[in-house]
């Protein structure tokens, strides 16, 4: 199995210099589709998904493997190397900016620049440092899971595929967005809001910019600004989109910060 | 009433939720229902986050999965959701929801539908399935173990019946009266046939445990040869002619010791259930690729109902005789055809009851 089909990896634009948008927990690589496009005359950009999610191939999905962000920046590495990446840039929104900031340790020469959109290096409190949740919260959020339908039945995947050309089932294809296996699902919320990686910041080397939004729940700007405060050399911008998707809500303050810092 | 007076109506006492919010996805309307529903005043939940009206894991799975829908699609339809009451306890409810952006302002209009009922029956569906998965575990854990316990069980029992085997070979060769030498004869037999069904029994739990029954091929130069004698065996043992029309070339390359066992089965199955006054016949060729032996005796045929179960295990027919096993023998040489490729059929008139085994063979004759 490559790599490239794995992670249904997608390569556009055409540019001496290489962004790769990594999507976090709930959607799938579509949460780009506002923003990417923007860098495709002067960058090569490279969109993929997760394994687990959008059209990533499921057999992939081995719980163990992806039961820590490690094996989600191995993964990350692994679409670096077979792309031949070299300090390219990483746009990584929510759970992936710490992914991002994993795979940057992991392979330092992967990546010079590190964008980092929403990020939260924990999303649990702790005595000292505020997460925004506590452990009942991510609990009642696993639980709760099972109550959406978000679920597809595999045998749905194809209808996903390339119907971009026909408008008469736009509904069909974009209603596929965000749609995962909820046992997936469920082991990724977990992943997310479980994992802790306020020791690995100090470490980065990578240039790294910090987009924050504002009344964002699920990383609020004393999280980002955790984030900027222990990855050395970082900045933050704070976006004037709410929420936590400007990649979606405000693209174009995504797109002209990213093209600021780099 | 006024057409605007009817509009106000229609909104505000509509048999659904109805929610507005703007851009930073605050509060803009309610209507009177939902605050109904909810306890709260509507005054007082203008301005607030419609995120605000959820519980914290609620809000989680919004932002990370319903926000994007809208954003990228302009709706979503039957989100579940479950919203806070003025009372701190919780409202069950369905949610569409639609998005435009217009003059930079995005407007969200959500509509609300109790589902307190329905969430009720989703999760009972949803705990008994997984009721149901654990059951079922522990169903196939139990199994398991029951076959690992008969196929230690049969194991151990081979060692005292090879003894008593043992002991009456030794007290032939000691001066016996007549019938103690007769009472011998009927042990021996009976620990002959108390080894087959052991045999049997392991054969079962064996290929339960290790999902299907082994064969080990070799090139047997000669099967009609070893037909011969386990027909002339049976013959011995059931004071009875067997006719045979036997007719294959050699060599073959199969398992010859599980096809012995499996014709041994069926001939033992035509002494026992065929008419004691009409000829068994045994016949064995190659057809059309496949190598074929059938086995048929006269008499009474196998009732229409009984066919599609007579290979199952521990299916025993309606057997008058008193001298049936344990319904193993056919399940068992189903299970050698099939570990050869083949299949172990039958058919049953009032003229002849024939089983027919059918494995496809090469043209090398070897078992495919």
């Amino acid at each position: 199995m490559s790599v490239i089909r794995r992670n249904n990896v997608l390569v556009r634009g055409s540019g001496q210099r290489t962004i790769v948008f990594s999507h976090g927990f709930g959607c799938d690589q579509a949460m780009w589709r506002f923003v990417s496009p923007s860098f495709e005359n002067d960058f090569t950009t490279v969109l993929f998904d997760h394994v687990g999610a959008g059209r990533s191939d499921l057999n992939a999905y081995d719980p163990h493997k992806y039961s820590s962000l490690t094996g989600y920046a191995d993964d990350l590495v692994e679409i670096g190397e077979a792309l031949g990446l070299q300090n390219a840039v990483f746009v990584g929104h929510s759970v992936s900016a710490m992914i991002g900031v994993l795979a940057s340790l992991k392979a330092p020469a992967l990546f010079g620049d590190l964008v980092l959109v929403g990020p939260s290096a924990r999303y649990i409190n702790e005595e000292g440092y505020h997460g925004g949740f506590e452990e009942d919260d991510i609990d009642e959020l696993l639980a709760s899971l099972g109550d959406n339908h978000m679920g597809w039945s595999k045998a749905m995947a194809p209808a996903i595929m390339g119907n971009a050309d026909r408008p008469e089932l736009a509904e069909e294809l974009t209603d596929s967005f965000c749609r995962t296996d909820p046992d997936i699902a469920r082991r990724f919320a977990r992943v997310t809001f479980t994992s802790d990686n306020r020791s690995d910041l100090p470490h980065v080397k990578a240039r790294t910019l910090v987009l924050q939004c504002r009344d964002d729940i699920i990383a609020s700007e004393e999280v980002g600004e955790y984030v900027r405060d222990h990855i050395p050399g970082s900045k933050m911008v704070l976006l004037n989109a709410t929420g936590h998707c400007p990649n979606l809500s405000a693209p174009g303050e995504v797109v002209a910060a990213i093209r600021e810092f780099v | 009433m006024s057409y605007v007076a009817d509009l106000e109506d229609l909104f505000d006492n509509a048999p659904c939720g109805y929610v507005v919010t703007d851009s930073h996805g605050r509060i803009l309307l309610v209507n009177r229902t939902l605050a109904t529903w909810l306890g709260i005043e509507a005054a007082a939940m203008m301005g607030k986050r419609f995120l605000d009206l959820m519980p914290v894991s609620g809000r989680m799975f919004y932002e990370t999965h319903f926000s994007p829908m809208l954003r990228m699609q302009g709706f979503f339809h039957e989100v579940a959701i479950d919203l806070i009451k003025g009372d701190n306890s919780r409202l069950a409810a369905l949610a569409n929801a639609t998005q435009k952006t217009e003059g930079g302002e995005t407007v969200t209009k959500i509509a609300i539908f109790q589902a307190t009922s329905r969430r009720k029956y989703e999760r009972e569906l949803s705990d008994a399935r997984a009721e149901l998965a654990t059951a079922n575990a522990s169903l196939t854990e139990t199994a398991k173990l029951r076959d690992e316990f008969v196929a230690i069980l049969g194991h151990d029992l081979r060692n005292p019946i090879a003894a008593i085997g043992g002991g009456i070979r030794v007290l032939y060769r000691e001066e016996l009266t007549p019938r103690g030498r007769e009472i011998a004869k009927l042990v021996e037999g009976s620990v002959k046939r108390m080894s087959r069904l052991i045999d049997d029994v392991l054969d079962l739990s064996k290929a339960r445990l290790g999902g299907g029954l082994t064969v080990v091929r070799h090139a047997e130069p000669n099967l009609t040869h070893e037909i011969e004698q386990v027909v002339s065996e049976i013959e011995m043992g059931a004071g009875r002619s067997i006719a045979r029309r036997l007719d294959l070339p050699g060599p073959l390359f199969l398992d010859s010791a599980r096809i012995m066992q499996l014709i041994s089965n069926l001939l033992g199955n035509a002494i026992s259930h065929g008419a004691a006054d009409q000829p068994i016949e045994v016949s064995a060729n190659i057809r059309e690729g496949c190598l074929e032996v059938a086995v048929s005796n006269g008499g009474d045929p196998i009732p229409n109902e009984m066919l599609p179960r007579l290979f199952q295990p521990f299916f025993r027919g309606n057997d008058s005789t008193g001298t049936q096993g344990l319904g193993l023998g056919l399940h068992i040489s189903s299970e050698i055809a099939k570990a050869h490729g083949g299949t172990l059929s039958v058919s049953s008139s009032a003229a002849r009851t024939t089983f027919l085994l059918k494995i496809p063979v090469d043209n090398n004759l070897h078992a495919i």
